[in-house]
């Protein structure tokens, strides 16, 4: 198991469309991945769970995966949330 | 007293108490589920959330096509809620923990996370409770029968008070218990408004205060003179007394006689209702009537938030051409405008867009052939049960019927080698409500059975006028009666048959405009039947038309309406 501190620089946090970035990458994935924000960890495959989240703008979460393809499923998710989820 | 003044969406004038509609507001009762019924109980639910993903991505490639990424990815995220894994396990563990039914324990799970959404901090993820809302409507469908978990339950005759009506949420409303509706948002000629005078319930909009009577008590909902009335004496309310029975009786009974099939002179004339719904249908006496002159077959799709597959369609077909017991039915083939796809689609993101306006009628159709091909397919299924006629909406092009006939053929051929029978004696129609189309109406006929005049857009594209706004005073502009004079000989030349389907038709004075210039079929809304049916037999067409050279000479749709209402008045009033 691997985690990575990812920052979140959009515009309005992990709002819809970043969330669904998100999940759409995560879920492409075999290993298990959670994501962590203030304590609460989520499923990070999960789209319901990460917006009850509601990661706000500039804040830092923890991604967390355990499985076959865990490094490789961390680093394209902190690059996607350093790309802004490819929105902005 | 107090009177709050209003516009008029749909006419008649009630009295009763206040329901306020909030969203979301439901509970769905739960019940035992033994053991050994669990397993069919939650694939009840896969196959469900299997169908409304489907039908999402049949949207989001629609969307994809004729708009968008960008607007495709705003129904991701309803794609990825439908069919979430955490979400899914935990109506799993729920049914288990608790041994209740699926749509309880989906309704349970899904009500957690709006609450969790709506603690949120900020406004931009509170407001993701209105795609829960909507997967949850798509979801429920696919796992209930019954239409009764969609909006709150209503326990005694009320005038219904919301932000806005959907569509779908009219449809969906118990009819019975409706009395009147009142809203903030709503045009006369949206699709809510076409249904609320279809159901014969009173409704006005551009209602600012609807936080001030959410806390009435007893209100008069006076739509007829575009007036709410609310703290208001008994004295007041005695005046009132003999309108609203009046309109009682008359919500109540759907025709009272039969529809009349010539006009006072003797004139044969034809008096058709438009319709949506089967609901709609099953509640005409065929006897009294003489057919459908406008089988919306969208309203399919915005009852469903989604195009029914061919058998769904079928079925509808079929028992609307069963009900007619012969008498024609026109079925109009799909035609999705900006407000019915938004209709059908009822996402709360896409219908704050202004992109839609490139979409609709029988050019939408030809660009997605596969929908097109399946409504023909059902349509001729249908049509050994009845009289069915097919018309093509929103025609710009000759050649777009010349296509639409070749894949009506490929359709015959397709059913004729697999041995399902279909009538060989289908009439087709074009719609003519487009300025485009007027300029090809020879080379038109000569391709169709019949013309139906859609005075709603030909106003729209002749004269230009927002679709929510009130259309009835363009009726009157000269330009409307022009083209209809010219629709009128063009078919007379080709020998085919020509009808007004609008609104246009159910309006008195304009009626006898269009009598003038020589229509003699009109199709009106069940609700404005009975009274255009009478004004048909009062008619005089041999004098009315005397008034066609008029019509034909005058500039000014005042000019216009001033010669028709007089008439009126001189005979048939």
């Amino acid at each position: 198991m691997i985690t990575k501190n990812v920052k979140i620089i959009n515009k309005h946090g992990l709002h819809t469309r970043p969330a669904t970035a998100f999940v759409t990458l995560a879920s492409r994935f075999k290993s298990d991945i959670f994501l962590i924000y203030n304590g609460v960890r989520v499923n990070a495959k999960s789209i319901l769970g990460l917006l009850v989240l509601a990661v706000e703008p500039g804040s830092t979460v923890t991604v967390e995966a355990d499985g076959v393809d865990e490094v490789e499923a961390v680093e394209s998710l902190d690059k996607l949330a350093q790309n802004k989820f490819n929105l902005e | 007293m107090k009177k709050i003044k209003g516009v008029k969406i749909s006419p008649g004038i009630v009295s009763g108490p206040i329901f306020y509609l909030e969203r979301g507001k439901i509970s769905v009762p739960g019940h035992f589920i033994g053991d050994e019924d669990f397993d069919s109980e939650f694939e009840r639910f896969n196959t469900a959330v299997q169908k409304s993903k489907d039908e999402l991505t049949q949207v989001r490639d629609l969307v994809l096509d004729h708009l968008d990424e960008e607007h495709a990815r705003i129904i991701d995220v309803q794609l990825l809620a439908i069919q979430d894994e955490d979400m899914i396990k935990a109506v799993r563990e729920l049914m288990l923990r608790e041994k209740k039914n699926v749509t309880w324990a989906y309704f349970e799970v899904m009500e957690n996370y709006e609450k969790l959404l709506l603690k949120t901090y900020s406004q931009f993820f509170k407001e993701r409770t209105s795609d829960l809302k909507d997967i949850k409507k798509r979801v429920i469908h696919h796992l209930s029968y019954k239409k009764d978990f969609l909006l709150p339950e209503i326990f005694e005759p009320s005038i219904i008070i919301a932000e806005k009506m959907s569509p779908s949420d009219l449809i969906h409303i118990d009819h019975k218990l409706t009395l009147g509706i009142i809203t903030r948002y709503g045009g006369v000629d949206s699709h809510a408004g076409i249904l609320a005078r279809a159901f014969r319930v009173p409704y006005i909009s551009n209602i600012d205060v609807i936080d001030e009577l959410v806390s009435c008590g007893e209100i008069i909902l006076d739509a007829d003179n575009e007036t709410i009335l609310l703290d208001f004496t008994d004295d007041v309310k005695d005046s009132y007394k003999s309108r609203i029975r009046d309109f009682r009786r008359h919500r109540e009974k759907i025709i009272s006689g039969k529809v009349a099939n010539s006009a006072k002179d003797g004139t044969p004339y034809h008096i058709y209702i438009n319709a949506g719904f089967v609901d709609e249908v099953k509640a005409m006496n065929p006897a009294l009537i003489q057919g459908i002159g406008l089988f919306r077959t969208e309203f399919l799709c915005i009852e469903r938030n989604a195009i029914p597959g061919e058998d769904d369609q079928f079925k509808a077909y079929k028992e609307v051409l069963e009900r007619m017991k012969g008498l024609p039915v026109v079925f109009r083939a799909y035609d999705f405008g900006r407000d019915k796809l938004l209709a059908m689609l009822d996402i709360e993101l896409l219908r704050a867009d202004n992109l839609f306006d490139e979409w609709g009628g029988i050019g939408f159709l030809l660009d997605n052939p596969a929908i097109l091909k399946t409504q023909l397919r059902a349509l001729l299924r249908a049509s050994v049960y009845g009289n069915t006629q097919i018309m093509l909406p929103l025609v710009m092009f000759a050649e777009e019927v010349v296509l639409t006939k070749n894949m009506l053929e490929a359709v015959k051929a397709e059913l004729k080698s697999s041995g399902i029978p279909f009538s060989d004696n289908i009439k087709l129609g074009a719609m003519i409500e487009t300025s485009s189309v007027l300029d090809e109406l020879d080379e038109l006929a000569k391709h169709v059975d019949f013309f139906s005049i859609g005075t709603n857009d030909l106003a729209l594209y002749l004269i230009g006028s927002g679709r929510t706004l009130d259309l009835t005073k363009n009726y009157y502009h000269p330009k409307i009666f022009q083209a209809i004079y010219k629709i009128v000989k063009a078919a007379k030349k080709a020998g085919i048959s020509v009808n007004v389907c609008g609104e246009m038709a159910s309006d008195p004075y304009a009626l006898i405009g269009l009598t003038a210039l020589g229509i003699r079929s009109i199709s009106v809304s069940s609700a404005a039947l009975s009274a255009v049916s009478k004004e048909v037999s009062k008619l005089d067409v041999q004098k009315c038309s005397e008034l066609a050279d008029t019509i034909l000479n005058m500039d000014s749709a005042q000019a216009i309406y001033s010669v028709l209402k007089n008439f009126y008045q001189d005979n048939l009033e």
